[in-house]
């Protein structure tokens, strides 16, 4: 189980249209990159647990996410602070600013420390908001969604199919290192950063070649099942928008006009 | 091309791209409608090729060089594109994860038809038959990672079977199962030739099953056809065993053994029954002799 997979339910957000859900996450992906302000981010992403918590999604998952997560924020708002520029300097430059070139560089200003924050708490609120769609509507709806959004089946397919392809790697990974710990190789678990910076390939390399064959495979399959011979194609599920779709829809809308209105006007 | 034949293979040869060396080296070949064929002969023996070779995966999707000619149901696969031959041979492959790509089972199986744009209600339709034929009534809304390999390779099997092929061809398919999904795979498919009449061809090293079910084995070794005979003529000839690496099964090894011993065997034995009344006639010759 991992934040992408289908996670099966009868809730309201698992009986929405596709459509919508897609239009969900195209319409907030656009609002929580144009706000600026962190109350308003802030407010989506409790949004986002909400819908969360009516999903019924286990949000415990999201713990092992978030450490992951948590060393990237890290880096960024480190970078950003020292790379973002700006007038309110924290931190005086390493290298005096009358060195030429490399002069100035070393220094710590607000401005980049708030601009960190503010996109770790963004690509917070992504990765809180894609499982939302991903976890509950089957890939084959999301791509009869896509679909009947305009886009070819071929593409649709191979799109979503891809996101179903990462729970499979996870198991991968997790297969390969268990192999590697049963003979012994322990770097993964207590190694020293740079060791295991060492022993990634030994990850790497076998995950990337079992991908690559597995994905071959999967393609002769799919060429045996006739996969995008024809132009036109038939389904067996039909998708419809009724009343409560509309209004979600709308609700939606509503709601990223408001925030786009509470960022920019009132705030 | 007469009425009954359903794939010709003339004079073909096939090697990969990027390779000097034939992996199929000048196949000449019928199969009847109706009729069970076992390819057998040892990994790398050109098996998976062969059998990609009639489904039209080489050449449409695979690329390389082919020579020579091969028609199923009256297509030239070198002319014919996989949607059309989809519909004529279906092909179940050796690893049941693989070939399984959506979140539930009637989605898995509508898959092929829908591509191949066929109606709804047909599609309905097959699913409920397909599913009866492989076993699994009642797990249309399940998500086939649920279940066991066995079960998977059925419904691999139903998928293939919903697009109506006329010819059945499995690679391999029950090298990855345990002794009862292997069972399972060969109940189901024992079910196509006798109750469906399905044309079958099948990849395999399982010469039990082989010896219960094949109208005939075709031997290849090294790309090239050894023989391709009834399978109680292919189990006793040990020559051709050895060349091939394949093994008989166990009652024909014990009826080779004795006939080495200086046993005379009339009616070679390929199934467990056929080896009791070998041991009978044997015993029985035996008290004959010692009773003179």
């Amino acid at each position: 189980m991992s934040l992408i997979e289908y996670y099966p339910g009868d809730t309201f957000f698992h009986r929405l249209d596709p459509r919508v859900k897609i239009a969900l996450l195209i319409i907030m992906t656009l609002v929580i990159f144009a706000v600026k302000n962190f109350l308003v981010i802030g407010l989506i992403f409790a949004t986002v647990i909400v819908l969360w918590s009516s999903a019924k999604l286990p949000l415990y998952k999201f713990k092992t996410y978030f450490k992951f997560l948590f060393s990237l924020f890290v880096i960024l708002i480190i970078l950003q602070s020292l790379f973002y520029g700006g007038n309110t300097i924290l931190v005086k430059p390493v290298i005096p600013d009358a060195v030429p070139l490399i002069g100035g560089s070393g220094k710590v200003t607000m401005e980049g420390l708030v601009f960190g924050f503010l996109i770790s708490l963004r690509l917070l609120t992504l990765v809180a908001l894609l499982p939302l769609i991903s976890m509950t509507t089957p890939v084959h709806l999301l791509a009869l969604g896509l679909v009947r959004l305009g886009m070819s089946h071929k593409i649709a397919y191979t799109a979503t199919t891809t996101i179903n392809l990462i729970p499979t790697l996870q198991a991968e990974t997790r297969t390969i290192m268990d192999a590697q710990k049963l003979r012994g190789f322990t770097t993964f678990e207590d190694g020293k950063w740079w060791q295991k910076m060492k022993a990634y390939p030994t990850l790497v390399v076998p995950l990337v070649i079992g991908a690559m064959r597995g994905a071959q495979l999967m393609g002769v399959a799919m060429d045996a099942r006739a996969f995008g011979t024809s132009k036109e194609r038939t389904y067996i599920e039909t998708i419809k928008m009724n009343t409560a779709d509309w209004v979600t829809l709308a609700l939606i809308t509503v709601y990223a006009v408001a925030a786009l209105i509470l960022n920019f006007v009132v705030l | 091309m007469s009425d009954n034949v359903l794939i010709r293979v003339t004079n073909l040869s096939y090697r990969y791209p990027r390779t000097k060396k034939y992996v199929l080296k000048n196949i000449n070949l019928e199969i009847k409608k109706g009729e069970f064929i076992a390819v057998m002969g040892k990994n790398g023996a050109g098996k998976t090729t062969l059998c990609q070779c009639l489904n039209g995966i080489i050449p449409n999707s695979k690329r390389g060089r082919v020579k020579g000619k091969v028609e199923v149901a009256g297509l030239d696969t070198q002319n014919s594109s996989i949607a059309m031959l989809a519909q004529k041979a279906g092909m179940v492959l050796e690893d049941p994860e693989t070939q399984l790509f959506t979140t539930k089972i009637k989605n898995e199986i509508a898959f092929g038809p829908e591509n191949l744009n066929y109606p709804v209600d047909d599609i309905l339709k097959s699913i409920e038959w397909t599913l009866k034929v492989v076993r699994l009534e009642g797990f249309e809304e399940r998500p086939p990672t649920a279940l066991s390999g066995g079960q998977k390779q059925r419904l691999a099997i139903a998928s293939v079977l919903a697009m109506k092929p006329e010819v059945l061809i499995l690679d391999e398919p029950t090298s990855q199962l345990d002794p009862i999904g292997t069972l399972e795979v060969f109940g189901v498919i024992r079910d196509l030739k006798e109750k469906y009449n399905m044309t079958i061809v099948i990849a395999t090293h399982k010469s039990e099953e082989i010896a219960r079910f094949a109208d005939k084995v075709l031997v290849l070794d090294n790309g090239e056809i050894l023989a391709f005979d009834t399978p109680d003529k292919i189990f006793r000839n040990t020559d051709l065993l050895q060349q091939a690496w394949i093994r008989p099964p166990q009652v024909s090894e014990l009826a080779n053994y004795l006939t080495q011993q200086g046993c005379k065997i009339d009616s070679f034995p390929i199934l467990l029954d056929q080896a009791v009344e070998m041991v009978d006639e044997i015993l029985e010759a035996k008290r004959g002799v010692d009773g003179v």
